[in-house]
């Protein structure tokens, strides 16, 4: 008999999560590099008691990353480069090798290009990390990743095609990939640019307003399911 | 309803952005100003399921996994160390530095503080100072009977005497960082070096990629107003969103509240 609640339940419960993952796409509408979640969701039916009969729930399979390209923006910093088409940058957290869209980067005390985000260290082609010199002048980046400083080649930075199978966010742009990549055909970047976040806020919003509208509506459900069960509990109830 | 926190943090995110554009924006006539900017990265994520788990007894895995973001957090309020356009001022003991590179001067402390503004003045016993008195290092005095000081692109101070050869007094050295990035602002236009920024090298201009001096002219704030006000409009926006997200969560937390 509590069928219906538990169905209404199902709904309510992923929307909330849903709009978690709304409200962390807004939020990050400025982040540089970062790509919005979305959300799947799945049915989950359930076979009843008499014949021919089930149950269907909905339910927030998975969440997903969408790695549509960003918005380019002009930044004038020569440590800041995005990547045109795909691919990601590795960057190495502790013997870990991490991918990111995110590429706003530092110089680390003993001259290694980090992260600016995070400080670890970006990785080249070949996985090492690129040192530059301390009497550098003028870092400059190639279209291809090729980085130099006063004309004298320092390395070249790798950039993996990453699968979005198994792709785990671990926050500050970073990601977790299930296998390790391949390098990336054909990397392009632009130095002096930056990746700005891909989050449509028009779209958010609007699915924001959606999922809002929808969880009022489960609960009008809840509350008419209720209100049934009230008089069928009278009615019944009532044997003068 | 994690939803609340969530736009939360996208709200004070926006803040600093704002409160750090303000800073910019009133820094527009500073001389040497660097341009800062708030750099934002997301927050952790709750794994709610992991993506690889084994999803059933034939071996196969969950491709994506639920993956809820925490929300935003500024990572950064970096220096942008672009050079900014030089202004011819007259002035003998203006100096604009073209390239990288800071001057040196003493802190009452003792301690060395890094500075590009290049506005020095004399002080009563004919020291090289800065603005708010501090001297230039390595220390340069000028004789009391010099009729003009002129500095050259290498930093050489000369003095000029009537009917004199000219006489060198000294010459102003640089400071580079490896990490400009890591400097930590001390108001005043001053700098001091940290863990993050790595020991300053000195050395002459014009050497070890270091800038060169230009007497007579002083480096103006690379702030450029248009850009700050279109980061204003943008911050302002994004801030309206995140709050209508708190409205629209508080609205759904609401509608919870009436079931019964």
């Amino acid at each position: 008999m509590d069928n219906p609640l538990y169905v209404t339940l199902a709904r309510l419960t992923s929307l909330q999560r849903q709009m978690d993952v709304v409200a962390n796409n807004i939020a990050n509408t400025s982040t540089a590099g970062f790509k919005r979640e979305g959300t799947v969701f799945a049915e989950v039916v359930e076979p009843l008691a008499e014949e021919g009969g089930s149950l269907s729930m909905s339910s927030d399979a998975a969440t997903y990353t969408d790695l549509g390209a960003g918005v380019m923006a002009e930044t004038g910093d020569p440590l800041t480069v995005a990547v045109l088409g795909d691919g990601m940058l590795a960057v190495d957290r502790g013997g870990e090798t991490l991918y990111t869209r995110d590429g706003r980067f530092a110089l680390s005390p003993d001259g290694e290009l980090v992260l600016l985000a995070t400080g670890e260290p970006v990785l080249d082609a070949g996985g090492a990390p690129i040192q530059v010199p301390p009497d550098a002048a003028q870092i400059a980046i190639a279209k291809d990743g090729t980085v130099s400083a006063d004309g004298l080649l320092l390395g070249r930075i790798g950039l993996y095609a990453v699968a979005t199978d198994g792709l785990e966010r671990v926050g500050s742009g970073l990601f977790r990939a299930a296998e390790a990549p391949l390098p990336a055909e054909q990397p392009r970047f632009a130095q002096g640019f930056i990746e700005q976040s891909n989050v449509n806020p028009v779209i958010e919003l609007v699915r924001m307003i959606e999922i809002q509208r929808a969880y009022e509506r489960g609960h009008a459900l809840l509350q008419a399911e209720d209100d049934r069960i009230n008089q069928v509990t009278d009615v019944v109830g009532n044997t003068n | 309803m994690r939803a609340l926190e969530i736009a939360a943090t996208g709200m004070l995110a926006q803040q600093t952005r704002v409160e750090v554009i303000a800073n910019n924006i009133s820094n527009v006539g500073t001389t040497a100003y660097n341009l800062r900017r708030a750099e934002f990265a997301d927050l952790l994520y709750q794994q709610a399921q992991h993506a690889g788990d084994v999803s059933s007894d034939t071996g196969t895995v969950v491709p994506a996994g639920i993956q809820l973001g925490l929300g935003v957090r500024t990572a950064a309020v970096s220096m942008q160390s672009a050079q900014g356009t030089l202004r011819q001022t007259n002035g003998e003991l203006d100096l604009a530095l073209e390239g990288r590179g800071w001057f040196e001067v003493q802190l009452p402390s003792g301690d060395s503080a890094y500075s590009r503004d290049g506005s020095f003045k004399l002080s009563a016993d004919g020291q090289i100072v800065t603005s708010e008195g501090y001297p230039l290092v390595p220390q340069i005095t000028v004789p009391e009977d010099a009729r003009s000081i002129s500095v050259n692109a290498d930093g050489q101070v000369f003095a000029h005497f009537e009917g004199q050869a000219p006489q060198e007094l000294g010459k102003i050295t640089l400071a580079s960082f490896i990490n400009e990035k890591g400097l930590e602002a001390r108001g005043s236009n001053l700098f001091t070096a940290t863990q993050a920024s790595g020991d300053a090298q000195i050395g002459d201009a014009g050497t070890e990629g270091r800038g060169t001096m230009r007497q007579g002219y002083l480096e103006q704030s690379s702030v450029d107003i248009v850009s700050e006000i279109t980061q204003l409009i943008e911050a302002q926006r994004a801030y309206e969103m995140n709050s209508k997200v708190i409205t629209a969560a508080d609205q759904m937390l609401a509608a919870a509240n009436q079931v019964r």
